[in-house]
């Protein structure tokens, strides 16, 4: 590749590159730069990789950019710091279309967004695994749909029928397919995109998700006011006083305590990075669990826990490396729940607590919920 | 020139084969700073773990004629560690250790590569202060601060980094390490090499270990908002607030392009209907903080400002301060292409240099925007370009430059505030300094460096 084609088709807009000043501000943010103290694992320092790349002075194939645009977790904490507005997000993903080109793309990346696209076979395994489901809404046209995802509708089914317990008036058709967060954060940034209009297409009018990485793709794709992930929805809905009473006409569940030996339960929150990097959500999910338990929030709770959708399947030992100082403060907390609003991260932190042996139990933000929900006769 | 692996295989015995990098990605990473418009690639780049091992490095450098470029954080504005001639970046980060803070004897004693917060951090746990406070203090390092004497938001009161300085580690390009000053506030033996090292810009010795003063921490800090028609109207409030006999921590000042640069990024409810606007604060006993803070909100007054506000509480003041500290990048949310200078002036020609730079700006078509430091005369010009690529845009920007600097000395003042000279500034040093100063400066340069392979291209060169 050359220059002279870089300059007529660039990989990356150069209004998105220009953006960054590399005053730095971003360093102390980022996970992967607290890890390794190094200039090349920080967003500065991968901005001016991609700008090497985008004139030629580093070669497409060069390792240093393969390594970096895959050790990059994609968490997105160095743009709310970025006093400059760079939307490193969006460089990101560009990057791994560049990067993770046909065969370049690991194996494993290829199979799971195969499988996320299979609209028919999700269908089938949430109904194997009970997920909710309820046909589309008949009322009017901006009625809000309930998104059940791809992944979470197979790994935490219970995620879902929670969410409908707490908002009985979403409607959940089950024919829905993947939003194509999985696509865009892989190097399939068009995919990415198709899946997240098609979806959009499937569930007309708003659309409330369990889990903040689909949120924020949905919500770069099909707009912001089409998205609401879950505690938006639920916050000021569900909950007035003193969090008992339901409003909204009735439709929401009134919620009370959730008890744990007849205490009030403690506990903590692990933002997902996109929903409060990418879509700044992150007062409402505490403010829910402050009217149903003791909220303790924890020192890192806004830093990756190196779930970061494949990431901590294709590199299983910097995933653990990123989230081990979390461990010993998810310990040190002394809490009953941890509670989480992103299916990578539900299972990210099932499986290290339990191989800890923690106590602690790993609950989606629509399950801490429904734990707390009144049953009104 | 590449190093030869003969070299390669000297450095890695020497701090360990995974801290030499040479690959061209890594090497790529490291070629720039926070300075635009310079950018060199170096040869490698090595990260020590300590003294022994810098030295080390550094003597087979001057051996063999390598030009070695300390590193910090890489935050510095003058393309101070931009390895022009190429050769090893030395990048220091690994050196991060803070290891005293002494309450007894009121200081700090760190490695160079703990950022400027982690310290004043580790200070403020143990009930004292750090006052220097630049602007990147949350990625910059305290040996970069020292190496550019970095000044920041409370210099009026407090000073800058050199006045903090009590005493170094430092090894010579030649590979001896010299200990200057030491623990005392009171210390004549000799000369103030502790004071020549900081802002020497790594190009005389490399700093290993920094031994700075703290102070005790003030009780409350405060701060409020005057705005204003124009600039000049809030540098003649300053001049009065001085001349009143009061020496507030914090007097900043941004005119209307930074105001709304800033209040699109933070959001802080800052009117931008107005010209300019000025932050001002202090810190100390209750009382005499709100005091303080009344007496410079009356002189605002007296000067015309159209509406002064102090901060209820901390949150708010820590906020306001947080959000100045983000002019510049917040600033480059304006064009594509954000350059920047820092001349000072002495504070009562603050409002003639302002009436300069606009004139300057005027007649060489570009725009520049201005923040900074209004109590201590030193004053950010920020020229921001749509067009990164526009050669003559920045050729013009340049010619502006050039001439707010030959203004700034003619009005009794100087090139360059606290940013530093570097590589950036290196052309106008001599209208600053004069020819006997500078050729002494390189005679200095020429006693710690015999062979002239620390930082090449920048100070004493």
């Amino acid at each position: 590749m050359t220059t002279m084609d870089n300059n007529a088709h660039p990989l990356f807009e150069p209004e998105l590159l220009d953006r960054c000043i590399s005053c730095g501000f971003c360093l102390p943010a980022c996970p992967t730069y607290r890890l390794t103290g190094e200039e090349t694992s920080s967003p500065r320092g991968r901005i001016t990789l991609m700008r090497a790349l985008q004139d030629g002075t580093l070669e497409p194939d060069d390792p240093t950019l393969r390594e970096q645009s895959s050790f990059c977790l994609g968490c997105r904490a160095c743009e709310p710091v970025c006093p400059a507005g760079v939307q490193y997000g969006q460089l990101l993903e560009r990057w791994r279309v560049h990067q993770w080109r046909g065969r370049r793309r690991p194996l494993l990346v290829r199979l799971l967004t195969r499988a996320a696209a299979q609209r028919r076979a999700i269908q089938l395994a949430g109904w194997l695994r009970r997920a909710a489901r309820r046909p589309a809404a008949r009322g009017p046209a901006d009625a809000p749909h309930l998104m059940l995802g791809c992944f979470e509708r197979v790994l935490f089914p219970r995620v879902s029928t929670a969410a409908r317990s707490l908002a009985p008036e979403l409607a959940a058709p089950a024919s829905q397919g993947c939003c194509g967060a999985l696509h865009a954060h892989n190097g399939e940034l068009a995919e990415g995109e198709r899946l997240a209009r098609r979806l959009g297409e499937a569930l007309p009018g708003r659309i409330v998700t369990t889990s903040g990485g689909c949120a924020a793709h949905l919500a770069g794709v099909l707009g912001r006011d089409r998205v609401m992930e879950l505690s938006e929805y639920l916050d000021g809905r569900t909950l007035t006083g003193a969090g008992s009473a339901s409003v909204a006409g009735g439709r929401t569940a009134a919620l009370g305590e959730v008890l744990v030996n007849g205490r009030r339960a403690r506990v903590a929150l692990q933002d997902s990075c996109h929903l409060r990097n990418g879509l700044g959500v992150w007062r409402e999910p505490r403010q829910l669990l402050r009217a149903v338990a003791d909220y303790v929030e924890l020192p890192d709770a806004g830093s990756c826990c190196g779930a970061a959708g494949t990431y901590s399947l294709l590199r299983p030992k910097d995933s653990r490396r990123v989230l081990a100082p979390k461990l010993d403060q998810i310990e040190a907390a002394g809490i009953d729940y941890l509670v989480v609003v992103n299916p990578g991260c539900q299972r990210q932190l099932i499986t290290a607590l339990r191989r800890r042996r923690s106590r602690v139990r790993v609950l989606h933000l629509a399950e801490l919920l429904s734990l707390a929900r009144v049953r009104t006769g | 020139m590449s190093l030869s692996p003969t070299t390669l295989d000297r450095l890695r015995d020497i701090v360990g084969t995974e801290h030499v990098r040479v690959a061209p990605g890594e090497l790529a990473a490291f070629a720039r700073d926070a300075t635009p418009l310079f950018q060199a690639r170096p040869d490698a780049v090595v990260h020590p773990a300590d003294t022994d091992q810098v030295a080390r490095i550094l003597r087979l450098a001057t051996a063999e004629r390598i030009p070695v470029v300390p590193r910090g954080a890489g935050s510095n504005l003058c393309a101070a560690t931009v390895a022009i001639r190429g050769g090893i970046v030395l990048a220091l980060t690994r050196l991060d250790r803070i290891l005293e803070v002494s309450r007894e004897e009121l200081l700090a004693r760190v490695e160079p590569g703990v950022t400027t917060a982690a310290m004043a951090d580790a200070a403020d746990a143990a009930g004292l202060l750090y006052p220097p406070d630049p602007g990147s203090r949350i990625v910059s390092t305290v040996g970069g601060n020292v190496a550019t004497s970095a000044g920041g938001l409370r210099g009026l009161k407090y000073g800058v980094t050199r006045n903090y300085v009590l005493g170094l580690t430092a090894v010579l390009p030649t590979g001896e390490v010299i200990r200057t000053g030491g623990r005392l506030w009171k210390d004549v033996a000799g000369y103030d090499l502790t004071r020549l090292l900081t802002g020497s810009e790594g190009t005389l010795a490399v700093l290993t270990e920094i031994t700075v003063a703290l102070l005790p921490k003030p009780a409350m800090a405060r701060t409020g908002l005057a705005y204003f028609a124009d600039l000049a109207a809030a540098g003649r409030a300053v001049s009065r607030v001085i001349a009143g006999g009061l020496l507030p921590a914090t007097l900043e000042f941004l005119d209307q392009r930074c105001i709304d640069a800033v209040e699109r990024y933070a959001g802080l409810g800052l009117r931008t209907d107005v010209g300019a606007l000025l932050l001002f604060g202090d810190d100390g006993d209750e009382s005499t903080v709100d005091v303080q803070l009344r007496r410079i909100a009356d002189a605002c007054v007296a000067e015309g400002a159209i509406d002064v506000t102090t901060a209820g509480d901390a949150a708010r003041s820590e906020a306001l301060l947080a959000a100045r500290r983000c002019s510049l990048p917040a600033l480059s949310r304006l064009g594509a292409l954000t350059i920047l200078e820092d001349a000072s002036v002495p504070r009562p020609r603050l409002a003639e240099m302002v009436d300069r730079i606009d004139a300057i700006a005027a007649r060489h078509e570009v725009t520049i925007a201005t923040f900074g430091h209004a109590g201590d005369g030193n004053r950010h010009s920020t020229c921001v370009l749509p067009d990164p690529r526009d050669s003559d845009a920045i050729a013009r920007a340049e010619r502006a430059f050039a001439e707010v600097f030959a203004a700034a000395i003619e009005l009794g003042g100087t090139i360059t505030g606290e940013h530093g000279v570097g590589a950036a500034k290196l052309p106008y040093l001599e209208a600053r300094l004069g020819t006997e100063q500078l050729a002494l400066l390189r005679r200095i340069k020429s006693a710690f460096d015999p062979a002239g392979i620390l930082n090449p291209g920048k100070l004493g060169s």
